[in-house]
């Protein structure tokens, strides 16, 4: 790194840090007064939907979702909202997401999300979770109110934990600590430029073997750590034993079908509770294996091209689609430029074009990574005694015609939904005078 | 048994001769030898049209001196009977680097994550870019290679061009045969042809890295040459313009590895009044109409795929229909060139082993080429193209004594080649004489009698003894000449029971000496009886002349075996966007009729097709001012003006087919973002299938893309040495870029406006390609698109424009225009963003996604593009975003994608809104056209229906059918036993200007 570079990423740094205290909206108190909403559509997240219905919560939980003529009807206890005409949805939730601990990619300074090493289960992602990202507040914008902060890189990436898209520092932030183990399964084909050709070419991994070995040394060093009376305490064994024993899911990334049927029988023998598996249409090549066995899928984003000149056009647009045919439980996600990860509702609006029924793509951005993350008994849905986590918006939430946010809660707190982008967006219409 | 007189007797004592060159000292007395030897009783083919039964062929000091049908032999000519074989003119190979030192190529460097090599590292005068190589001469190195030359005698080939496959320009190749004599001897010719390619070779050299760069390089090598060449005095030395001038009236082989190049090539060619020689990819049958009006002679290579291993279906997945269908076609293209009536010379380049030259020729031939074709190829061809006719290549008198002679029709599986004369020298290949050895032999040794069976032929010979009725032993046998040894064991425990023989040729058999296990000296005979007992000789089927799929367009998956061709289309009670001032028309026909929209309006009839559009929408085509589909990429100079991309337009990118099924129907291919001033941009139309000129919009506005900048100052490469390395150094870039092209366009205008009888003796200035480009921009006659993001750089940019009298046509990215967008309306500029992109780097942590209403409120023209293959597919979904961030109108929203971009290329006169008149590049929604719900259903360009998504449905269904036939040829071909290599795949590569180094990543791995 020359002196330029070094004195440039100071600066850069010095503007993030300045710039954020100065524009990110500062968090919400916690709910004081009940809240009542009545007269929207309520999407609850399960499948239902409600016309003309309402919506209850006090202290951050939910008291009442029903038909508006079953709402409470002492109106003075409740702050009001008249939502009529408009639709109601459980905050969406992003899964695999590096938000919070990337600013900007390109700038090394401000990424915080891929550690040295290639088994760091003891690495903890919400340890660097920056609750004043100017990135947080554009997604909660589109009504993503939960995301699961997940670190990168290496084999076992480390510990991911679900956040909350509020709060003063990470502590507050914290939905659901130490929720997943990340795993990138090893590469069974790997990318070799052929200059003969001229091209990149894909062949198979001759370490590949020898990967699972060090992967299977690992795992079976961690249960017989987890069963020895007495033992020195070592970080990295002890962060695994969650996988166990249930409390954590295991993450795994994989790019092919094969390393999909690989990972999850390794997992399995190595009594790993609860698995998940990011991928992308090589799911579909395992689906009956992936059903049988109950594994959910992770979706990278939709709005993707496919991968192989032979694939038909609209493979990603229609794989949540086949996948729900198919039987699998999955949930979407983005990958890529993080900025991008506000366009998630879209990718929901997508899947639905080609195919998808609309609640169940709804169920993908909402209670399906719920339960893939191990937080659905407590948000995901609109049901009583959840978490208010929702949104209130103009029209329909997965459509860019429809996507207004008027109001949105987390835990029952009013969330402000304008950031650094609204503000700049006031300063320059003010400058030429322009009619909003 | 066949009885013969084995020919190599007859050579056994000829050895190799001291140097043949009267000028060369001697070290012993005078031995200067007639050489004369007469060839016999052959079938001879003196070229691949004449074919003598019975012929005699006479060499002497090895030349031809007459070849005929039963010459008398003259007294003296050693007589060679060669009944039973063929005599062929012996292969030349145009592809080689045969007694040339190899070429050290660095690993690594370039620029792409280290310090930029910026000028030639190439010592001494030599040209300014150290891929021009013309000096270059390969008889100055060439050097007799015994090894490499026996290896090439034994594929049959006699004579070879030989050159270094090294740069762009190349240098001469030489003439040599493959006798192994003095060097002075077997080159027959020296600057034989002037050798080129689109590869730097050696070259690190940070210019060029790209197909564009090295079309651009050759072009000015031309024009330089030309002025060069033009003056006196010398302005300087340069050594390889020398070189390159003084190689344009030889014969210009121009090295590509495929179709695409090899009409890149051409059209080089065509430029500067060249017909170059193309050495092609093998794959030219899927273009060859197009191939064939090159006009041009090729080279084509005959190393056809293996088959993939697909017997997991999983593997299979990743091979793609264009390797599988290369895999069954290859070995069809010379029969295609054939049939094309277009000239080419075969060679064994590129195979694996060059020893499989016949083996690959016989395939082609089982695959359609003729076996006069194929001759033709190998010999009369090649040396009609280095115009070395006169002395290799056929069988008359004068020529030398270059010629094969085989065991049989030389294109037959069986036959082998014997021998391989060169310059009257004689090189055995394959030692076989015509005595059949194959029978029953009565075996005595000692006092046991056995039955001797020799099955096989020769080469290849198989010995069993019967031991008894009931067993038989395999011998272990050598055979050398007249000599041979045998050895057996004679009970079935193999326990001392070995007998060993060792013996000599005696009649019809053999007879010899031996020993018994037990130490005992034997004597030993073996005596022909009779045949072997004829088996059942399986009929050999009669091969069936292999069947192959269909020639598609593109030739990828989603092609076509016919280009799509515009119709007669009505299409009937659509919501209709016409962009213009009657906005949205409900319930409204649209006719389309000779790619024009013919009416608008209701109850509009036809005899052509009708198309139901009821609940559908129909729109203008969405135009994208921004992408990199279809042959985008970078070249790295800090000016690089002089590059185009329409040198490397990508005619089969399966983002051209994904763009339509998305209603993209034209778009602005862009240089990517690596310098100030980057490449010329080419505006296409997505015509699925055509080829790489018909892309292009014909009589469409030129533009060049420019970059401000974290790329231009190489941020993502903190070794970069390059000038600029900050925004002050970037604006000089351009200030300087202008103030000379001011200079140069000066010295021209004097010259240009002398007398033409002072003209005459004055050399015109050096025309430089770099200038010209820029000079365009001044003129108006090209206009510019500017990659920027921040608002000191955009402010910049216009007021360097202003500077110079020239203004900016569109800032491209333009993230904080918002904040300058009173100014960009003054300037006059145009603004052609993404949606909702940001925070990806440093230079758009300001962008918003209201940028792109706060401009078009302000009255800036407006447009969302792409840069992205995947947001390329879904810009009328970006455009909505317009409406959620700023409340944009719908109608003012679908023109950011379609009527806007299409007046900043300056395409509204013909297309971005619906107006009778207008080009009919329209698409049909299966709904609200801005909506997340709706897809393209019908993308139509200039009438012709490109995208359908019924068709789409079918040609899924087509694909699956001709993978499986295939699949299943490809396990039946790896069943039969025939190489198959390991599934792999080439990902898709896809390119945004954030690559702005992704050519020299490849390049360099």
């Amino acid at each position: 790194m020359n002196q330029n570079t070094i004195k440039f990423l100071l600066i850069a740094f010095l503007f993030i840090t300045s710039n954020l205290v100065a524009q990110t909206p500062y968090p919400a108190d916690p709910q004081q007064k009940p809240m009542l909403i009545s007269g929207g559509t309520i999407h609850v997240g399960t499948g239902q939907v409600i016309e003309n219905g309402a919506l209850a919560f006090e202290a951050g939980k939910i008291t009442y979702v029903g038909p508006s003529s079953g709402a409470p009807t002492d109106k003075t206890k409740y702050d009001v909202i008249d939502a009529t005409g408009k639709q109601i949805y459980p905050g969406f939730i992003i899964p695999n997401s590096q938000l919070g601990l990337e600013e900007i990619s390109s700038v090394r300074a401000t990424v915080d999300s891929d550690e040295h090493g290639d088994f760091n289960p003891n690495v903890r992602s919400l340890i660097a979770y920056n609750t004043d990202s100017e990135i947080i507040p554009t997604y909660r914008f589109n009504g993503i109110l939960l995301a699961e902060a997940a670190p990168e890189g290496g084999i076992i990436s480390g510990t991911s934990s679900v956040m909350q898209l509020e709060g003063w520092n990470w502590e507050d932030a914290a939905y659901s600590k130490d929720a997943a183990i990340h795993m990138n399964w090893p590469a069974m084909q790997k990318r070799k430029f052929d200059f003969s050709t001229f091209t990149v070419t894909s062949e198979p991994n001759p370490d590949y073997g020898k990967n699972i070995e060090e992967v299977n040394l690992f795992f079976n060093d961690a249960i017989s750590y987890g069963k020895l009376s007495s033992k020195e305490v070592n970080l990295k064994m002890e962060a695994m034993q969650g996988l166990f024993t249930g409390s954590q899911v295991l993450i795994l990334h994989a790019n092919l079908a094969k390393e999909i049927l690989d990972g999850v029988k390794f997992a399995q023998a190595h009594g790993v509770k609860r698995i998940a598996v990011l991928a992308d249409d090589e799911a579909l090549k395992v689906a009956s294996f992936l059903k049988e066995n109950n594994i959910p899928i992770i979706l990278p984003p939709v709005h993707s091209v496919p991968k192989r000149d032979d694939d038909p056009v609209d493979l990603p647009y229609e794989l949540p689609s086949l996948l729900s045919k198919a039987g699998v439980m999955f949930a979407l996600s983005h990958q890529g430029m993080l900025a991008n990860g506000r366009n998630l509702p879209f990718y929901a609006g997508t899947a639905v074009a080609y195919g998808l029924d609309k609640e169940e793509a709804l169920k993908a951005i909402t209670l399906n990574p719920a339960k893939i993350l191990g937080i659905d008994k407590t948000t995901g849905s609109l049901e009583t005694g959840k978490d208010a986590s929702l949104f209130i918006s103009m029209g329909d939430a997965l459509d860019f015609r429809g996507n207004r946010i008027t109001e949105a809660f987390i835990v029952g707190k009013q969330i402000i939904l304008n950031s650094k982008q609204q503000a700049l967006y006031d300063r320059f219409s003010k400058k030429y005078n322009l009619k909003k | 048994m066949k009885k013969a007189i084995p020919i190599f007797i007859l050579f056994l004592l000829l050895a190799q001769r001291s140097f043949s060159q009267e000028t060369f000292p001697r070290n012993d007395v005078k031995d200067d030898r007639a050489e004369a030897y007469a060839f016999t009783h052959a079938v001879i083919f003196t070229n691949s049209s004449t074919k003598i039964e019975n012929g005699v062929l006479l060499i002497r000091k090895g030349k031809i001196e007459k070849v005929g049908a039963g010459l008398a032999v003259p007294a003296g000519y050693t007589e060679v009977d060669l009944k039973g074989k063929y005599i062929y003119p012996s292969f030349i190979d145009l592809q080689t680097n045969y007694g040339l030192p190899k070429v050290e190529t660095p690993t690594g460097g370039g620029g792409f994550s280290g310090p930029e090599q910026i000028q030639s590292k190439t010592k001494g005068a030599y040209n300014a870019n150290q891929g021009i190589k013309a000096e270059y001469n390969a008889s100055d190195e060439f050097t007799v290679d015994s090894k490499t030359a026996e290896k090439l005698r034994a594929s049959g080939i006699g004579t070879v061009l030989t050159f270094r496959s090294d740069g762009i320009a190349r240098g001469t190749s030489a003439v040599v045969t493959l006798s192994e004599d003095q060097d002075n001897v077997v080159i027959l010719k020296n600057k034989a042809a002037a050798h080129l390619s689109f590869n730097r070779g050696s070259s690190r050299q940070m210019y060029p890295v790209s197909q564009m760069g090295f079309s651009a390089l050759l072009r000015q090598t031309y024009l330089d040459a030309d002025w060069y060449d033009k003056q006196t005095p010398k302005p300087f030395k340069d050594l390889s313009l020398d070189g390159w001038i003084a190689s344009q009236n030889l014969p210009q082989i121009f090295e590509t590895n495929g179709w695409v190049k090899d009409l890149r090539a051409d059209k080089i060619g065509d430029e500067f009044g060249k017909q170059y020689i193309l050495y092609g990819g093998g794959d030219e049958y899927q273009r060859i109409s197009e191939i064939k009006a090159t006009n041009a002679s090729f080279i084509i290579p005959v190393n056809f795929p293996d088959a993939y291993d697909v017997d997991d279906p999983f593997d299979a997945d990743r091979v793609s229909l264009t390797d599988m269908k290369h895999w069954e076609m290859a070995p069809a293209n010379a029969s295609f060139m054939e049939k094309a009536g277009i000239e080419f010379a075969i060679t064994s380049d590129r195979l694996k082993d060059r020893a499989d030259l016949l083996k690959n020729v016989r395939k082609a031939i089982e695959y359609g080429l003729t076996e006069a074709a194929a001759l033709k190829a190998l010999t009369e061809t090649p040396a009609k193209l280095v115009n070395v006719q006169n002395q290799v290549g056929s069988l008359a008198t004068g020529l030398e004594a270059n010629f094969l002679i085989s065991s049989g029709n030389i294109f037959d599986e069986a036959t082998v080649i014997n021998e391989n004369w060169v310059q009257g020298k004689r090189y055995p290949v394959k030692e076989v004489d015509n005595t059949d050895l194959s029978g029953k032999y009565k075996l005595t040794a000692g006092d046991k009698s056995y039955t001797l069976e020799v099955s096989g032929k020769s080469g290849d010979y198989k010995f069993k003894v019967k031991i008894t009725d009931s067993l038989s032993m395999d011998a272990k046998s050598k055979l050398e000449r007249e000599l041979i040894s045998l050895s057996f064991n004679t009970t079935k425990e193999k326990k001392n029971d070995l007998v060993r023989l060792t013996g000599w040729r005696q009649g019809t058999g053999w007879k010899g000496e031996g020993q018994l296990a037990d130490g005992k000296s034997i004597t030993w005979n073996a005596d022909f009886t009779g045949a072997l007992d004829k088996k059942d000789n399986k009929k050999e089927d009669k091969k069936e002349k292999p069947t192959i799929g269909d020639v598609i367009y593109p030739f990828v998956a989603f092609g076509s075996k016919d280009l799509i061709k515009p119709e007669e289309i009505l299409i009937k009670n659509a919501t209709v966007w016409t962009n213009e001032k009657d906005g949205i028309l409900q319930n409204t026909d649209i006719l389309i009729k000779d790619g024009k929209i013919a009416s608008i309006g209701k109850n509009l009839t036809t005899n052509g097709k009708t198309i139901d559009g009821t609940g559908k929408h129909l729109t203008p085509g969405v135009v994208d001012e921004h992408t990199h589909i279809a042959g985008g990429g970078n070249d790295v100079a800090a000016n690089s003006s002089m590059v185009r991309i329409e040198d490397q337009l990508d005619a089969q990118d399966a983002d051209i087919y994904r763009g339509l099924a998305g209603g993209v129907v034209a778009v602005q291919v862009l240089h990517g973002s690596a310098n100030p001033i980057g490449g010329q941009s080419a505006l296409i139309k997505l015509k699925w299938g055509v080829g790489p000129e018909e892309l292009k919009i014909k009589g469409a506005d030129k533009f060049i893309k420019f970059a401000l900048g974290e790329n231009v100052k190489r941020t993502g490469n903190p070794q970069s040495n390059r000038f600029p390395l900050t925004r002050m150094g970037v604006e000089q870039v351009y200030v300087d870029a202008f103030t000379n092209a001011a200079v140069y366009e000066k010295k021209w205008k004097e010259y240009n406006s002398l007398p033409e009888k002072q003209k005459a003796n004055v050399a015109p200035p050096r025309k430089d390609l770099v200038d010209e480009t820029i000079l365009e921009i001044v003129r108006g006659k090209r206009f510019v698109t500017c990659h920027s993001y921040v608002q000191s750089e955009i402010n910049m940019m216009m007021k360097v424009a202003e500077r110079f009298g020239f203004h900016i046509n569109t800032f491209t990215h333009i993230l904080e225009g918002y904040k300058v967008a009173d100014k960009m309306k003054a300037h006059g500029a145009a603004a052609s963003t993404f949606s909702d992109w940001w925070d990806y780097k440093w230079e758009v942590h300001y962008a918003i996604p209201y940028n792109a209403a706060i401009m078009q409120r302000v009255g800036v023209l407006t447009a969302i593009n792409s840069d992205d293959a995947n947001m390329g597919r879904r810009l009328n979904q970006e455009a909505a975003k317009t409406i959620k961030y700023g409340d944009v109108t719908e109608e003012e929203a679908l023109k950011m994608v379609t009527l806007n971009p299409a007046k900043m290329l300056h395409l509204d006169n013909q297309i971005g809104s619906l107006k009778v008149g207008k080009s009919a590049d329209v698409v049909l929604w299966t709904g609200h056209p801005l909506s997340v719900y709706s897809k393209a259903d019908k993308t139509i360009i200039e009438g012709a229906i490109y995208f359908d998504i019924e068709k789409d449905q079918q040609l899924r269904k087509d694909l699956e059918k001709e993978r499986a036939r295939l699949i299943n040829k490809m396990i039946d071909s790896k069943k039969s036993g025939a190489p198959a290599t390991k599934a792999g795949s080439k990902p898709h590569m896809e390119y945004h200007c954030e690559d702005h180094g992704v050519d020299q990543a490849i390049y360099e791995n």
